[in-house]
């Protein structure tokens, strides 16, 4: 890479941003999801993105990607941080199945899918969570079995983002019950609107839908859908749970949220409650905050472009939005004052803190519990004892798994 | 614009460590708790001589080594974890004033001793300024000064007429007493300047600028040391969490430990890329720089803090004896936490900023 083509890379998104995508207005985002028309607009914008060479910066040519490195990658990222990109349902796909299909799919599955998914025709979701096994989502029970040279799935999942709009899915499903629970996994693609899917969405706490539970009722799988190899899933369902906390972990927000300093100071100074000595310093502690996690997405991903591989450090950025979220929290809380009790009473500022403050702790529980990232940090970055996880040597059919009976 | 350390930044970090692994190991801190010394000359020497520490930010033309403020901090990390005991933050900051004021004059003799290391240098600023001078006589009291008792120059700030000046004052000027105090934390040696009717030469420049620019050095510097013992102390606390066992398996093992470390090196990160933007605010954008030292600064004391706190409780017993360790970098988290403004002046402080700005 030279630095006069990141340069001139630099230039090209600046002005294709600002004459095609919508700047953040200085009004507030609520965080909610996106409707029929929503999706409709956003698979368009997408392909605008990929006709113009910005989707897949760091992906192969060969997929579909534009072959370049992590500093062009960084480059558009700070060039967008102005703009409202409305590619909020391709988050999932790009993010985790994609870089997961790139690093452990067949060639084939890496020319069908990954092209499609950089211009926005199809979207994936990520079918991981079940009932009975979210943190321990080794312990699924959803199962594949062979026919010939296709699978039969059979199962449930639940908590899946976006699966209402999806198109295909990356699902991990138990292949092999007689082994202990991480050896008998595989994972595979699935199509969305293949006969036996159902999806239904569930209602969370904010009131929207942005997850579904999802059943798959003697769903075939054709020949060819097995990513990796059979009953080594576990594997790829690390890359990809990897891949989603260096994802999350490093998003950042934008200060157009609710939650973000600069729109609770702003709030404050319009309700009067900063002149509260005590709330200007939580807010000015929420600053620090912040902006230290910030710079440390920053530094991942200079550390990533440099060649190092962020590794497990990747749960720390996780930890720290997640908390980050859950501060800012209470510092609105502070801030609206008696003005929480009335929900917002009309004024559209105040909803859309409420909205935020309502919808993160869903930040603490998504993508791996904060006590999960706890332990991913603890082992793997300060080299900890494991946990000795009193199942690991167990056949799964010998397993106590998911919530026990009390009786 | 980068956060991540250059290969040369690296290499001096090592340089550094293995300076103070060699000459200057915790051993070294528990001789000076029995002698009562301040610091080790010879240490000092090596430092500031042999290392070039204390020239790091003194412009070539004055014999400094010209290396900046990202140098800067990486070299008080390193120093700070091993709790070197120097005058090195108290110079650099006499520095730091020196060099935002203008006066050719002062800078021409000060600043090349302060580069060799063979004058002792400090500012004595602790809180509001509240020393008064009077037709160029200074009277009052500052505490704590940084190595006050050692230090042959004091730069004083005092109120004159309606504003504000800094003096410089010779250690044997008339009037002028200083009492070394006993530190809590022996890596830092501090003491009381008593001025009555002292002569100061004034120092030509804007006084109120170059003394908001030593308090955004100050949280630079102590942000760094802070983070070099947080860092040390944590990982201390790992290593035995990995070997010490009870109910049969290494403590690490268990969340109460692990989670607890978790949360510790979740800190850690973030106050480090806080320090490294800091850092680089100071060489390369000055106008941030006072925000993003203040962020540095509130981002690793608490923390720091409670990393030297757990690094008692979870070695059990042995991390509450005076042998070990871990007191040392519980004394020195919680007064170094005070220095130059406590965390809750911090964010008064960073709230100022940010109103402002
Ligand atoms: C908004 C949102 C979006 C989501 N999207 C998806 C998606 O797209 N696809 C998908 O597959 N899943 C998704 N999930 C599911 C998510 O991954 C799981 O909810 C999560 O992993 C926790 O699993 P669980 O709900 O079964 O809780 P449990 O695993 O039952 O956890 C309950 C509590 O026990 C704690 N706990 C469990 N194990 C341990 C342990 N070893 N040590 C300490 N504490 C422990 C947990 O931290 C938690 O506090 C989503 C969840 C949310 C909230």
């Amino acid at each position: 890479m030279s630095e006069q083509s990141v340069t001139s890379f630099r230039d090209r998104a600046r002005s294709w941003l600002a004459a095609n995508a919508p700047r953040r207005s200085d009004a507030q985002e609520p965080d909610g999801e996106p409707q029929a028309a929503g999706v409709a607009a956003q698979r368009e914008f997408q392909a605008k993105l990929y006709d113009a060479g910005f989707a897949g910066i760091t992906w192969p040519k060969e997929y579909g990607g534009q072959g370049l490195t992590n500093a062009e990658q960084i480059a558009f990222g700070e060039e967008a941080r102005g703009y409202a990109l409305p590619t909020g349902v391709f988050f999932i796909g790009l993010g985790m199945p994609g870089p997961t299909i790139l690093e452990m799919g067949s060639e084939a599955q890496k020319k069908r899918y990954l092209p499609k998914m950089l211009r926005g025709e199809e979207i994936w979701c990520q079918l991981f969570s079940e009932p009975a096994a979210g943190s321990d989502v080794a312990s699924l029970t959803t199962s594949a079995v062979r026919d010939g040279d296709e699978w039969l799935l059979n199962g449930q999942k639940v908590w899946t983002s976006g699966a209402q709009w999806s198109d295909y899915g990356a699902i991990i499903a138990r292949t092999d019950p007689t082994v202990p629970k991480h050896n008998g996994i595989t994972m595979f693609i699935v199509d969305m609107h293949a006969p036996g899917v159902t999806v239904r969405p569930l209602k969370v706490a904010t009131g929207s839908s942005p997850f579904n539970e999802v059943f798959f009722d003697n769903v075939r799988l054709p020949a060819g859908s097995v990513i990796g190899e059979v009953n080594n899933g576990w594997a790829a369902a690390v890359v990809m749970l990897r891949n989603e906390r260096v994802t999350i972990g490093t998003m950042g927000s934008p200060r157009t949220s609710p939650l973000s300093y600069h729109s609770l100071s702003a709030l404050a100074a319009r309700l009067g409650t900063g002149a509260d000595v005590e709330v200007a310093r939580r807010l000015a502690r929420l600053y620090a905050r912040e902006r230290s996690v910030r710079l440390f997405g920053q530094l991942l991903r200079e550390e990533a472009m440099a060649g190092r591989d962020p590794g497990a450090r990747g749960s720390v950025a996780k930890l720290a939005g997640a908390e980050l979220a859950m501060s800012a929290c209470e510092v609105a809380e502070a801030v609206l004052g008696q003005a929480v009790v009335a929900g917002g009473a009309g004024d559209p500022e105040i909803d859309a803190v409420i909205m935020a403050v309502i919808g993160s702790p869903g930040s603490s529980v998504a993508g791996g519990t904060n006590e999960i990232q706890r332990n991913i940090i603890g082992e793997r970055v300060l080299g900890l004892a494991k946990d000795p996880g009193v199942d690991r040597g167990t056949p799964f059919n010998q397993l106590r798994v998911g919530t026990l009976n009390t009786k | 614009m980068a956060l991540v350390l250059n290969a040369e930044e690296e290499e001096f970090a090592d340089s550094v460590r293995r300076f103070v692994a060699e000459r200057s190991p915790r051993a070294k801190l528990r001789e000076l708790m029995a002698s009562g010394q301040p610091y080790h000359g010879d240490v000092w020497r090596q430092m500031s001589g042999g290392l070039g520490l204390s020239g790091l930010i003194i412009p070539a033309e004055y014999g400094g080594a010209e290396a900046g403020y990202r140098v800067l901090a990486v070299a008080l990390t390193e120093l700070g974890a091993g709790l070197v005991s120097s005058p090195l933050l108290a110079g650099t900051l006499a520095a730091g004033v020196l060099l935002r004021l203008d006066d050719k004059d002062a800078q021409g003799r000060l600043l090349p001793g302060i580069a060799s290391g063979e004058l002792i240098a400090t500012l004595a600023l602790a809180g509001d300024v509240t020393v008064r001078a009077d037709g160029g006589t200074l009277t009052g009291e500052v505490a704590p000064v940084l190595n006050a008792a050692q230090a042959g120059v004091l730069l004083v700030p005092a109120l004159a007429g309606g504003g504000i000046g800094v003096y410089e004052v010779e250690a044997a000027a008339a009037g002028l007493s200083v009492a070394a105090a006993p530190a809590l934390d022996h890596s830092r040696s501090v003491g009381t300047v008593r001025l009555d009717g002292v002569a100061g030469r004034p120092l030509a420049g804007d006084a109120a600028r170059a003394l908001g620019f030593a308090r955004d050095l100050a949280n630079l510097a102590l942000a760094a040391e802070q983070l070099g013992a947080f860092g040390a102390a944590l990982e201390m606390t790992v290593e035995y969490a990995k070997i010490r066992a009870a109910f049969g398996r290494p403590i690490g093992a268990f969340q109460g430990v692990k989670h607890r470390l978790a949360n510790l090196r979740t800190d850690w990160e973030l106050a480090h890329a806080a320090l490294l933007d800091a850092a680089r605010a100071a060489d390369e954008r000055p106008g941030d720089f006072a925000a993003a030292a203040a962020v540095a600064r509130v981002s690793v004391s608490d923390a720091y803090v409670a990393a030297a706190t757990a690094t008692i409780q979870l070695h059990g017993g042995i991390g509450f004896t005076w042998e070990h360790d871990a007191h040392l970098y519980y004394k020195n988290a919680i007064s170094q936490n005070a220095l130059f403004g406590d965390p809750r002046a911090q964010l008064d402080r960073l709230r100022t900023l940010l109103t402002a700005g």
